[in-house]
């Protein structure tokens, strides 16, 4: 419903906080700020898409904690960490825990800027992605059984009379089942399914890398 | 034998007899009598003598003992005229004969700066009270020294006050010794403050980064909105009075440390407690926040204020606050708390740190105050030892005990509140 994406402000610190919004909306972000990382999770749902500004250090539960959560709930809001007093160690378990960026205190006003946009571009990419990969999920499922068993063989390069033999039916008959595949699919050529059939099978193994 | 016969002859022996019998008797009473005189007045002079002799030795033995007594006796009058001084006292104020000295008024050698002190001692012990006073001295020679006078009114057979009795001790060494140790201490706190804001580097850049981030952040913002024309003056005036706001809190950080790491004491005199343990807040608050501790200050409101140098009871609170946020360190985020309250308790004022860590055994809790005890890879040992002296010399008492429920520590010192008439200046 809202496709406005939101930079999402994390700092238990009220005057980090409103200044970013001040910055933030001087160049036309739309920002919604909270004082901790539980407060941000009680009130988001998951649906509103943009990119997360955190505190590493706030007390409660950490920003590094609150990446955790967020990939535990499926979500993958792209994350900048930003930090008065990082260390190596810091930023690596933060670009573990997902983040996009690391920034330390003090930035420069443009850096953050664009981090910030290409956290949120990263952010509708991965939405298109999720919604292609749904799309195409959900095609999968229209499959029978045995358009599921020719798609298979499709996708690893057999021409349809080996199939046919493999699968003990005429090559008409594969021919229809391929037909079928293609069409509800919605794929136009033989490359286009195989990307499907890679993206099914590698991202729904992966779900963490898809928002 | 015609002449024997006659009469009146015979009458006139007789009586001529009688006379010289009664002449004989009385003067041989006479002679008793005095001789008994003499003998009472013999041995009253013996007994007067004796007394005599015994009172001489009185007072040679008391003269004696004056005179070899190691300090100074003296004997002055109202208007501190000298009457007498032993040698210890020649020897005190450096006279070579007592005529330098008796007769002449004890205000030509006092200081200045306490002469009127001393002329109110001697005023309430001609009024019959006796009383102790610290003041130096400027010998006939002129150096100065510290003494020390006990005086007590000297009376007469008829009770009344005809001088006053100083004994006077020279506690110069003492004052020096006292103002060393001072001094020791006083680099020691210093050292340990010193110390302390060298450990603590890093969470204070990072709390002075705090406000020059949001300063950076509204001005960038101003900036942008002025070149793209869109803020309204109302907003951009809004966010530069928050750029001041932020300058002064930084400012307000880097005054509290300066003033913090200073080597010279505050005076001591009546404190604002609530303003002390604001101070300690600016600076332990940082670290607290990096270590993720809720604290939480339950100050008490009008409480009076407290009898101290500021920046040391600073050094203890902040000291308290950091051993309880390091005790906290293998807590789950969520439970690391520490509380910070101040009450008052059997009239002194009580600073009290309260963390929700995993306490101590009792034997270790015993040894927490020990110099070089400590229970940290990185510690001295000397914060606790430090706190304990601070506390100490402010006339209270820094202990620790483990919490009533749950586990965890707490650690709490008193001061004396400042008296009523200082609390109204």
């Amino acid at each position: 419903m809202n496709d406005r994406q939101t930079v999402f402000v994390v700092d238990d610190d009220q005057a980090a906080r409103e200044s970013l919004r001040w910055l933030l909306e001087s160049v036309g972000y739309h920002v919604d700020c909270f004082t901790s990382a539980l407060e941000f999770l009680e009130s988001y749902d998951g649906s509103v898409p943009g990119c997360l500004v955190l505190d590493v250090r706030m007390p409660g539960m950490s920003g590094l904690e609150l990446q955790n959560h967020l990939l535990e709930r499926g979500w993958c809001l792209p994350a900048i960490i930003v930090t008065g007093h990082g260390d190596v160690p810091m930023a690596v378990r933060a670009m573990k825990a997902g983040a996009v960026d690391f920034l330390q205190k003090p930035y420069n006003d443009q850096t953050l800027l664009d981090r910030i946009q290409q956290a949120l571009d990263l952010c509708s990419q991965r939405r298109q992605s999720h919604s292609e990969l749904a799309l195409i999920r959900a095609n999968y499922e229209h499959l029978t059984q045995r358009e599921r068993e020719v798609s298979a063989l499709v996708v690893a390069g057999k021409a349809n009379k080996v199939i046919a033999i493999e699968l003990g039916l005429s090559p008409k008959t594969i021919e229809v089942h391929r037909a079928n595949v293609m069409y509800k699919m919605q794929a136009h050529s033989l490359s286009e399914l195989v990307q499907m059939w890679m993206r099914l099978h590698v991202e729904t193994r992966l779900p963490s890398q898809v928002a | 034998m015609q002449y024997f016969a006659h009469p009146p002859t015979w009458a006139l022996l007789i009586a001529i007899l009688a006379l010289m019998g009664g002449l004989v008797l009385y003067v041989m009473r006479l002679n008793l009598s005095l001789r008994y005189s003499k003998r009472v007045l013999e041995v009253e002079i013996g007994e007067r003598r004796r007394a005599e002799e015994k009172l001489a030795e009185n007072e040679n033995r008391l003269r004696q003992i004056i005179a070899s007594e190691p300090e100074c006796v003296k004997l002055q009058t109202l208007d501190g005229i000298l009457l007498e001084m032993n040698p210890a006292g020649l020897c005190l104020v450096e006279a070579g004969q007592p005529n330098e000295i008796i007769g002449t008024s004890v205000y030509n050698i006092i200081a200045p700066e306490f002469r009127d002190g001393y002329r109110a001692l001697s005023t309430r012990v001609f009024a019959g009270e006796s009383g102790v006073m610290e003041f130096q001295i400027i010998s006939l020679k002129g150096r100065r020294r510290w003494m020390e006078t006990h005086a007590v009114p000297l009376r007469d057979g008829r009770n009344k006050v005809i001088a006053l009795l100083g004994i006077t001790r020279d506690i110069t060494a003492h004052k020096h010794a006292e103002e060393e140790i001072r001094l020791h201490y006083r680099e020691l706190a210093h050292a340990s403050r010193v110390n302390t804001m060298g450990e603590m580097a890093s969470s204070l850049a990072h709390e002075l980064n705090q406000p020059l981030a949001a300063i950076a952040n509204y001005s960038h913002g101003c900036l942008r909105r002025i070149r793209s024309g869109a803020g309204t003056v109302d907003d951009l005036t809004r966010a530069i009075e928050q750029v001041c706001n932020q300058a002064d809190r930084a400012a307000d950080i880097i005054r509290s440390l300066r003033r913090f790491v200073n080597k010279e004491d505050s005076p001591h005199q009546p404190q604002d407690l609530q303003g002390i343990v604001r101070e300690a807040m600016l600076i332990a608050g940082p670290e607290a926040n990096m270590h993720q501790v809720d604290i939480r200050l339950k100050l008490m409101p009008d409480m009076p204020k407290v009898l101290g140098h500021a920046i040391q009871v600073e050094q203890v609170i902040l000291n308290l606050i950091r051993n309880a946020v390091e005790a906290m360190s293998n807590m789950p985020p969520m439970l690391r708390r520490l509380e910070l309250r101040t009450f008052l308790e059997d009239d002194m004022a009580v600073v009290e740190v309260r963390d929700s860590g995993l306490g101590l055994p009792r034997e270790t809790l015993a040894r927490i105050f020990d110099p070089f005890f400590t229970t940290k890879s990185t510690g001295m040992g000397m914060g606790l030892p430090i706190c304990r002296s601070i506390v100490e010399a402010h006339g209270g008492t820094l202990s620790a005990y483990p919490n009533e429920e749950g586990c965890g520590l707490t650690v709490r010192f008193t001061l004396h509140p400042a008296m009523e008439e200082a609390r109204h200046e």
